[in-house]
């Protein structure tokens, strides 16, 4: 190898790869090249075997089950075929991989400490002087605390910064990052992000990024490659992918993309509403406190919003910012301590549980997780159907089939289960189950964010849809201040159980007051280029 | 703290409860002590004791003045006496205890072997070949009750080869094959969940991140899987010790030991009540105590539930 191959030669090389699980083929004569220094970000949905190919990069498929044929040569060495002897004393060293889910990623009965002197291990330190220091150098901020600590004593943020430190900490040539940020919070997701980028030029470190996240990619990465179904859709510079995306799939993923396609909606949502009507749900003053092992926290802190018919109403926040205690106050499934909401005009606090019923036939709830929402022993027409039941409605299959059309679902899954639905199919099921009262208002709790994003665009735009022609009210919990520009038309930020910004969504989010809102205004991902972007 | 002693209190409880539940049960059942027992020409009582006997124990009085009085020697350690041979019965128990409590703890450090070595093997051998072997073990261990193997290691062992003497059976040897007997149904249960959790652990996301950074499979074994995947070991290991009673029992017949074993065993068929009594709240003892242990034990060995919310041990997961 030539001297200045070391230092910007190709670092990485697929080709022909073909990963298999048993019979089933997930990965197909998929290639591509990384040079030194440089980051490639690999993009797909969910399904697309993206985090596959990483993991053959570190050959860590499950045992015994994954089979990878082809090519990966990595500094000029084929190692698909290495023994694992011979391989070992790479993993790590040269290649460093940094995990998708923080909390679950590190030994939770293990010390921080007994598993990062593992990754000094590799470069022969024994004591916890390089862990330490490298701890600092990942941005935490009392080293020794974090080294004595167990993996549940710290936050998903520290935990990804500590895993992070031990992956550089080796000085390794390549960095395997499969998802490294959508286990958490937004404001957080950009500070790992940054921590990344900074470490990669420090240390000239190369990155394999795998995101399902368009916006991500084109920020963090030199060159793209689209993939679907295990199959390379297209590949190339970031921004010549971004700015003249040449497959039909990688045009459809940049629309469906909602950081970049903020008014993507705006004539569904701009569409004619009644003027000078009351507020539909009017939420005023409301205080809720728990007590915990002695201790009294308060969830929901004096929080005051109203909503317009026939408008969507975003509550925005990050974990434990009080969202959910508000809509469960909200829905009735909670007593507030003081306050009081309206829906439709009538009180929902202080009632007896017959009464409650009344209320609750005008106010439905989609959950955030079709995968565990639905009941698996049930039909579909018995799930859409049960609320018919309870409220003794008539011709109950009109009303079911009503609804499933509604939500753009076609009549032949009526006899089928949730096993047997895609995840967009079950959370329209879950829609449709929230619409067969034909309520006033419907309550969204994060109703996408367990979905691809191009499944994400079918249900946003069928929640739009309904709204315009039915004059649906919405209240959308949600983190992702960019699915909100796109849907919402009023915002309440949330933030240690207060409200600290609340407005039309355009006045919040293009001119923050709070240091807070800019910084989740920040956080949004813009693209490669704003104009290629499609920022207006 | 608070935890600790709230634990204490309720294992007291039932140990008192279990006194009380024995002394019920043995009172209805049909035989009357004094007529079997105490006037059997065999035992050779004279009148004068007898009358001592039955008014020690209250046998004129009713049931449950009897309850009470029996209660309230055992609240202050007096365990009464024998009425079979007039000696008390504490001194009994303690002269056979040691005998018993070395062939239980023996068993237990056989079984845990066994255990380990099967977990450990499960994660070694090759899947196709050696694997589905071992893991059939355990099965086959529980599906053999552990007289059968007692019997089965007398006649190779003993008769056969000739390692040991069954009559005076009490030196080393003879001790380690009743272990193997009474340990190897035990080690089943404790393999199974051992060989369960490491299948679960080692396809945690952790285990691929510690072997991203270069583990081989022994430091992955060693430094990450064991503890996790051993934790559960210590909910099973004190559940266990009623099938080590249990078994010790029957295992002490079999190898001819004398132990708590054939202490039962010739008070029930003497109608020994005291004596009866006496064994079956030590075994109560005993068991509640080792599960007091594993539950004050457990927050020290797992970091997650000595802060977390939960305080109690989480459920063991078996294979399907």
């Amino acid at each position: 190898m030539a001297p200045q191959d070391r230092l910007t030669g190709e670092l990485l090389r697929v080709e022909g790869l073909t990963v298999s699980y048993g019979d089933h083929q997930v990965v197909t004569d998929v290639g591509f090249s990384l040079r030194r220094g440089e980051s490639l970000a690999l993009i797909g949905e969910s399904g697309s075997g993206k985090s596959t190919i990483a993991r053959s990069v570190l050959r860590l498929l499950p045992r015994g089950v994954g089979r990878a044929t082809g090519t990966v040569e990595f500094e000029g060495q084929e190692i698909l075929s290495l023994s694992e002897r011979r391989f070992r004393p790479l993993r790590g060293r040269r290649i460093g991989f940094v995990p998708q889910d923080p909390g679950n990623s590190l030994n939770p009965v293990r010390t921080i400490g007994v598993q990062a002197q593992e990754a000094a291990a590799l470069i022969g330190e024994k004591g916890p002087e390089v862990v330490l220091e490298t701890f600092d150098q990942v941005g935490l901020d009392n080293p020794r605390r974090v080294y004595d600590s167990y993996p549940h004593q710290l936050s998903g943020g520290m935990l990804q910064r500590v895993l992070i430190g031990l992956t550089v900490l080796p000085r390794p040539a390549l960095i395997v990052a499969d998802e490294p940020t959508s286990a958490l919070d937004v404001t957080i997701q950009k500070r790992i992000l940054d921590l990344l980028s900074q470490l990669r030029q420090d240390l000239n470190i190369s990155l394999l990024l795998i995101t399902h996240d368009l916006a991500i990619a084109a920020e963090r990465a030199d060159s793209l490659v689209v993939l679907k179904d295990g199959v390379v859709q297209e590949a190339g510079s970031t921004a010549s992918v971004f700015s003249a995306p040449s497959s039909e799939y990688a045009r459809k993923l940049h629309a469906d993309v909602p950081a970049l396609n903020p008014d993507r909606y705006q004539h569904l949502r701009d569409s004619d509403r009644p003027v000078g009507e009351p507020p539909r749900i009017e939420v005023r003053g409301v205080s809720k406190t728990f007590t915990v092992d002695g201790k009294v926290l308060t969830a929901v802190d004096d929080v005051s919003f109203s909503v317009a018919p026939g408008t969507t109403h975003a509550l925005v926040g990050e974990s434990g910012s009080g969202k959910t205690t508000t809509i469960r106050l909200l829905l009735g499934l909670e007593e507030p301590d003081s306050g009081s909401i309206t829906v439709a005009g009538e009180e929902v606090t202080r009632r007896s549980h017959a009464s409650l019923r009344s209320v609750r036939r005008h106010l439905q709830l989609v959950y955030q997780n079709p995968f565990t929402s639905l009941d698996p022993l049930w039909t579909v027409k018995r799930l859409v159907g049960e609320s018919l039941d309870r409220y003794r409605v008539g011709d109950r299959d009109e009303r079911v089939r009503e609804a499933l059309d509604s939500v753009g679902l076609s009549q032949d899954l009526l006899s089928r289960r949730p096993t047997a639905l895609s995840g967009g199919q079950r959370q329209r099921v879950a829609l449709a189950r929230a619409l067969v009262l034909r309520p006033d208002v419907i309550v969204l709790d994060e109703p996408t964010s367990a979905l691809d994003v191009s499944v994400q665009a079918g249900i946003v735009e069928v929640m739009l849809t309904l709204q315009a022609s039915l004059g649906l009210t919405y209240v959308f919990v949600s983190h992702d201040l960019a699915l909100v520009r796109q849907l919402a038309h009023t915002v309440s930020v949330m933030r240690q159980g207060r409200i600290v910004e609340s407005g039309p969504v355009a006045a919040v989010l293009d001119n923050p007051q709070e240091p807070y809102t800019r910084a989740l205004v920040d956080s949004i991902p813009a693209g490669a280029d704003p104009v290629a972007g499609g920022v207006s | 703290m608070k935890y600790a002693l709230r634990r204490v209190l309720q294992a007291v409880v039932v140990v008192l409860l279990a006194y009380v539940f024995t002394f019920v049960v043995i009172s209805v059942l049909p035989g009357d002590p004094v007529t079997n027992t105490l006037r059997n020409p065999q035992n050779g009582f004279s009148e004068e004791e007898i009358q001592r006997i039955v008014a020690y124990y209250g046998l004129d009085r009713p049931v449950h003045e009897q309850l009470w009085q029996s209660l309230s020697r055992f609240v202050v350690g007096d365990l009464g006496v024998s009425l079979r041979s007039g000696l008390p019965v504490s001194r009994l128990i303690s002269e056979v205890l040691s005998s018993t409590l070395v062939l239980a703890a023996s068993a237990l450090g056989v079984a845990l072997v066994l255990a380990f070595a099967i977990g450990f093997g499960t994660q070694y051998l090759p899947k196709r070949y050696g694997q589905g072997l071992l893991r059939a073990f355990p099965s086959l261990f529980l599906s053999v009750p552990n007289f059968v193997i007692g019997l089965l290691l007398i006649n190779v062992f003993a008769f056969q080869l000739g390692l040991f003497r069954v009559i005076d059976s009490e030196g080393g040897l003879a001790t380690l094959f009743a272990a193997i007997a009474l340990g190897i149904p035990v080690s089943a249960r404790i393999a199974e969940v051992l060989v369960a959790n490491l299948d679960h652990e080692s396809a945690e996301e952790y285990a691929s991140v510690a072997r991203s950074r270069g583990l081989g499979r022994t430091g992955l074994l060693l430094r990450h899987l064991l503890k996790p995947s051993s934790l559960p070991v210590v909910t099973v290991v004190a559940l266990a010790v009623g099938e080590l009673l249990g078994g010790a029992v029957i295992t002490e017949q079999i190898f001819g030991r004398t132990g708590i074993g054939s202490l039962v065993e010739r008070s029930v068929t003497t109608q020994d009540l005291p004596v009866l009594q006496a064994v079956v709240t030590l075994a109560a003892i005993v068991f509640v105590g080792v599960n007091l242990i594993a539950d004050l034990v457990y927050p020290l060995l797992d970091p997650r539930v000595r802060l977390g919310e939960s305080r109690s041990r989480p459920k063991v997961e078996v294979a399907a």
